[in-house]
């Protein structure tokens, strides 16, 4: 599948802003699956510097500033890509979970030594007792971690609801476990902590998803919204991706920004500012599909 | 005489089973000690005694206030700094072998952190396990994959020691984010050698200063750029921290600009100081403040401790930050469990000192090990959070065994457990007499070109409570001067530049960070609140307090319009019928004063001016800060249960007017004019004029006639009787009060006086010369001026003896609205910048199901 994404995130102040200073992770990650043809990001008003950098988990950032007094201030981040089918492992043939865990602490190379830290608990996401249990009832004794991560993500899928009152960016992981509602950045925290509690590494991912219209009816422009989903650690077979918020291993209709240990280290946008008053904020995300080869 | 019942030391007992500083296992003076006992002994008792006794009025007014060491660990907030009289004396034999041990410890650290944040050999080969650091909250991930300049994380280390019984030297605890305590050795070495000079230099005592030189040679060569004349800050976490009061000492010491986060800003890939006359870039920051704090945009809002952007500066190679950040990593007691296996492996030799034993319980050998043995051991949490150790090594030390197990089984990686220790003992000066205490010393070192320098003394902390139950040395009471002493005489070395070296001449210029002219204007401001408070109530209160019932009086309705427009007593008791339902005057009045909840009290601007007063501490002398200190102590509500009367207030009010004129003297005299001085002088200027204005109008408003005592009164608040009584003798009359009070330009009372001084002050402030027009600021004080002086007051007497009030009333409210106005054009062109800066809302991702 190729895809043109555009993702503009735009703030109003009431008051003028002298200066403000961002970072943002807004360029799709590169992997065997996925390729990024083009990018482009567009700020308004023009920054006085910008730059860009590599995280600790290898996710692109782009910093800038603004020196000049402005009330709005406009990001648009374009991105041609082509995201090709990933094999779909047979789920009863995967190893077990214990085996992979068990691996996960054994293994002393510089790649184990970077997956081994997405079994710990991170500023979002801390384990919990109930969390570990309710995943238990999935990781049964030597089952295959396929068979059982997917049999968790349906669990999660089904018993929590998506609501996207009634949780907010701040809302913690305990209270979506108690109240089993939430967004898919909210069922992505909970099912990593069922993971890591049980030792195993899981990471976060951000992206977007493909919208398809239903049936007979065109397809609306900017109305998709970013997403999230989680990978998980599967031993030989790498990593594996899940999305809990719709039951799924996702395939091309996934399109992967950045990962991290929970959202904080994959946060599209980040800024700090002087003056300003109050701010407001709407983002509108547009994924449209491509014909297959470039024009 | 017989010498041995004369001697200071007699009586003295070391404990049986520890080791103590000052007498070996016979109950001899231990060979360092020989000469400083002989030297005291010669002194006597009785003039030791009174030497300490100003040693320690001296110490009173430095205001050495604070939270134990400072490491934000003390919730209890600043107490005052407990020196003990008698040094501890050490011999510079052996404190040079613990100098090469500490000196191989901190180059390990280093190495340990060079590695953790960059290639993370030690994890992948397993020499440190990698749950250690994946579960260590201070393992940020930020910090990782660049390296400092000349691969250094640690500038500057130091290292908590303990002796065992037989006199071992142990390293108890690492300090290595910001160590804090070194001004207090400073203010320790200064008040005590000036307390025994003589016994001091007899003692050759080793100095300080060198190691100072080599901090100062140090930080200036991380500068990137300007090599030659670095601009170096110091970056405090600010007023309200415990380690504000030795922050403003060393800056001063050290001669770096003191400041905080909001001082500094991130422009083109430099950080740069936000001041009046611009952004100056500088080169070296030494950082007290934790290195999790320092970016609001890449560390997550944990607080404005650095200035957003600080880290893309520093990977950017624009300015040095020292110690780097993330250097605080090892300071958690966990890695002291790998640190012997880490030092055979890094620099192929065994750990010179030994810290205490440590089990990490995220090992499964350790926490059986632990789990059997907790009887022996104190258990700490692995990784050392700045902030809350004290509270929570409290909140472990009353759990029972049972809960202990249960804790540690809960998360077992987040608990270290160490062997307890005993700690050495030594002599300290209480109630007249030698006392024995638990001592623990803090030694510190600064890199210096490829190793260590170490201090050559240390802060001594003891304790006299006889069961020390834990190894943390931040619950002890008292602290000590430690005298390295040699039995070589030591050069004379001074942190003065050495004559010679030349120096570029400078006059004070542009360079005042925009926060400080925002503090000095406010302290300004509040300064001469408090002065026109004090006076008002001054005036009321002699009336309330003569011979003649108040009721008689005709002019006190009208000085309680004024009292209560500055918000010092209940409007009602300004109000003609109100006032009956009233309780008295004379009973409210006390209380209102010292209430320090009530906005508009005296009490309150008292405490605004002396917290406006901390945030530029370092901006003022010692003597003006020790004004600010009288003028703090006054006007608290008495202890216990004597109220404080309205007999009482003349007196207190005298005293703190007193105060008040110093200070002003002091600025007047001792302040460079400098925009600093500017800043100060126009909240002045500012308030004062604000304050005649008010005084003039809720005086005379409301008023039928004008009785002679109430123009007394005016003239009384406003300062101002004597200079009428020599030009008009007894004669009363509006018209003169008002020339003199309004637009007399030669009375520093008066009005006018003060928009004169404040139109110069605002024509000097930095601003583009090439503009055409004036600005916002400069025509509001010109239009005021004019106002003023093209005012004919024998027109506006007249109109006012004729009952009409508005001529006179409108340009009293001009003034009061336009003052206003010109603060906020100054703030709004000037101070802006000094403002908070804010985080953006995060936005999450709602893909929908």
């Amino acid at each position: 599948m190729r895809y043109r994404i555009t993702h503009t995130t735009q703030y109003a102040y009431s008051e003028p802003a002298p200066v403000c200073r961002n970072e943002v992770r807004l360029t799709p990650r590169e992997d065997t699956w996925q390729r990024c043809e083009q990018h482009r990001l567009l700020i308004k008003p023009d920054p006085a510097d910008m730059g860009g950098r590599y995280d600790f988990f290898g996710n692109h950032v782009n910093y800038f500033s603004i020196l000049e007094a402005h009330r709005r201030l406009n990001v648009t981040a374009t991105s041609f890509l082509k995201v090709s089918e990933r094999p779909q492992p047979d789920s009863d043939s995967s190893p077990s979970w214990e085996s992979v865990r068990d691996m996960l602490r054994e293994d002393v190379t510089t790649t184990g030594f970077a997956n081994f830290q997405f079994a710990f608990p991170s500023p979002r996401v801390r384990t919990d007792r109930s969390l570990t249990d309710y995943a238990a009832v999935s990781f049964t004794t030597q089952r295959p971690i396929l068979a059982a991560a997917l049999d968790l993500t349906a669990r999660i899928h089904h018993d929590f609801r998506y609501d996207p009152k009634a949780t907010t960016v701040h809302t913690t992981l305990e209270e979506v476990f108690a109240t089993r509602r939430g967004v898919c950045q909210d069922f992505a925290h909970v099912q990593i902590a069922c993971l890591r509690g049980l030792g195993l590494a899981a990471r976060y991912v951000s992206g977007y998803l493909r919208t398809l219209p239903p049936p007979g009816k065109p397809r609306l422009v900017g109305a998709d919204a970013s997403h999230a989903w989680i990978s998980l650690y599967c031993g030989e077979l790498g990593w594996i991706d899940f999305d809990p918020t719709n039951s799924v291993i996702p395939g091309t209709d996934h399109i992967t920004l950045a990962w991290g240990r929970d959202y904080d280290d994959v946060c599209p946008i980040r800024g700090v500012f002087v003056g300003g008053g109050h701010h407001t904020m709407s983002v509108s995300v547009d994924v449209e599909p491509l014909a297959d080869e470039p024009a | 005489m017989n010498t041995a019942a004369a001697s200071l030391f007699d009586g003295y007992v070391a404990a049986a089973g520890l080791y103590d500083e000052l007498l070996d296992n016979s109950g001899q003076l231990r060979a360092p000690w020989q000469k400083f006992c002989g030297l005291v002994d010669s002194l006597g008792f009785e003039e030791f005694s009174r030497r300490w006794e100003q040693a320690q009025t001296q110490l009173y007014e430095n205001g050495m206030a604070y939270g134990v060491y400072g490491d934000d660990d003390d919730a209890e907030g600043p107490r005052p700094w407990n020196l003990d009289a008698m040094p501890l004396v050490i011999s510079a034999g052996q404190w040079h072998n613990v100098s090469t041990a500490l000196v191989q410890r901190a180059r390990l650290l280093n190495l340990v952190l060079a590695d953790l944040h960059g290639p993370n050999h030690l994890l992948i080969q397993g020499l440190l396990p990698q749950e250690l650091v994946f579960a260590h909250p201070g393992f940020q991930r930020p910090f990782h994959g660049f390296s400092p300049p000349g691969g250094r994380y640690l500038h500057f280390y130091a290292a908590d020691l303990g002796r065992s019984p037989s006199g071992e030297w142990w390293v108890l605890a690492d300090r290595t984010e910001a160590p804090s305590g070194i001004g207090h050795v400073l203010e320790n070495r200064i008040v005590l050698s000036r307390m025994l000079p003589d016994i001091f230099h007899a003692c050759q005592v080793e100095r300080l200063a060198p190691y100072f030189i080599a901090l100062r040679e140090t930080l200036a060569s991380l500068a990137p750029n300007h090599r030659e004349n670095p601009r170096i800050v110091l970056l405090s976490p600010g007023p309200g921290t415990p380690s504000y009061f030795e922050d403003a000492y060393l800056a001063r010491y050290l001669g770096y600009t003191l400041v905080q986060g909001s001082d500094l800003a991130v422009r083109g890939g430099r950080v740069v100081l936000k001041t009046l006359g611009g952004l100056l870039p500088v080169d070296v920051i030494l950082r007290r403040a934790n290195s999790e704090s320092c970016d609001p945009l890449e560390l997550d809002g944990r607080g404005a401790g650095g200035p957003a952007g600080l880290l893309q500066a520093v990977r950017g190679g624009q300015v040095a930050v020292a110690n780097a950040l993330g250097a605080g990593l090892v300071e958690s007691p966990v890695f002291q469990a790998f640190l012997p296996r880490l030092c055979e492996r890094l620099l192929g030799e065994p750990l010179l000192l030994p810290n205490i034993a440590t089990w990490w319980c995220g090992e499964e050998q350790s926490l059986s090990y632990v789990l059997s043995h907790l009887d022996e051991l104190v258990v700490r949490r692995a990784f050392r959070r700045r902030g809350d150790e004290l509270q929570y090594n409290r909140y472990l030390a009353q759990l029972t065994n049972d809960q202990m197990v249960d804790l540690i089984k809960s998360s077992p990686r987040e608990f270290v457990a160490q062997e307890r220790v005993t700690r050495s003992t030594g002599p300290v000066w209480a109630a007249g007499k030698l006392q024995r205490a638990s001592v623990a010393f803090r030694a510190y070192l600064t890199a210096s070109s490829d190793s260590f320098v170490v201090l050559q003394g240390a802060l001594a902390r003891t304790s006299t409570t006889p069961q020390p139950l834990d190894i943390s040395i931040l619950t002890g009471e008292g602290s000590k001067d430690t005298w390295i002493s040699s039995d070589r005489p030591v050069s004379q070395v001074s942190l003065l530049r050495s004559q010679g070296t030349g120096i570029r001449l400078k006059r004070s210029g542009a360079e005042l960070p925009s926060r400080v002219a925002d503090d000095l204007f406010w302290l300004g401001r509040h300064l001469e609140r408090a002065d026109a408070q004090a006076r008002l109530l001054r005036t009321v209160v002699n009336r309330l307090t003569s011979e003649i019932s108040a009721d008689a009086m005709l002019e006190v309705p009208a000085m309680l319009r004024a009292l209560a427009k500055q918000g010092q007593i209940e409007p009602g008791f300004a109000v003609e019928g109100m006032r009956d339902a009233m309780p008295a005057i004379e009973q409210a009045l006390p209380a209102a004063v010292v209430d320090e909840t009530q906005s508009g009290s005296l009490r309150s601007t008292i405490s605004a001016l002396y917290s406006t007063a901390s945030q530029v501490r370092d901006r003022l002398s010692l003597d003006s800060w020790r004004i600010i200190r009288t003028i703090n102590s006054r006007l608290r509500s008495p202890l216990g249960s004597n109220e404080l009367e309205v007999s009482d207030l003349p007196g207190v009010l005298d005293q703190l007017i007193i105060s008040l004129a110093a200070f002003s003297g002091l600025v007047m005299e001792s302040m460079t004019r400098s925009l600093g001085w500017r800043f100060l002088d126009l909240g002045r200027r500012l308030e004062r004029a604000l304050q005649t204005t008010c005084l003039l109008g809720s005086a005379l408003e409301q008023q039928e006639e004008v009785p002679a005592q109430l123009l007394e009164a005016m003239l009384e608040a406003a300062d101002s009787s004597m200079t009428y009584h020599s030009r008009y003798l007894a004669d009363m009359q509006v018209a003169a009060v008002l020339d003199l009070l309004l637009t007399d330009e030669t009375n520093p009372r008066g009005v006018a006086y003060q928009l004169v001084a404040i139109a110069e002050h605002v024509a000097n402030l930095p601003r583009d010369v090439s503009q055409p027009q004036l600005d916002e600021e400069q025509r509001l004080a010109l239009t005021l001026l004019h106002k003023v002086r093209m005012t004919d007051v024998t027109a506006l007497a007249e109109h006012y003896s004729l009952g009409q009030w508005a001529p006179l009333g409108r340009l009293l409210e001009d003034i009061e609205e336009w003052l206003p106005r010109l603060s906020d054009a100054v703030y709004h062109r000037y101070l802006i910048h000094a403002g908070p800066s804010r985080q953006l809302s995060d936005i999450r991702p709602e893909g929908m199901s």
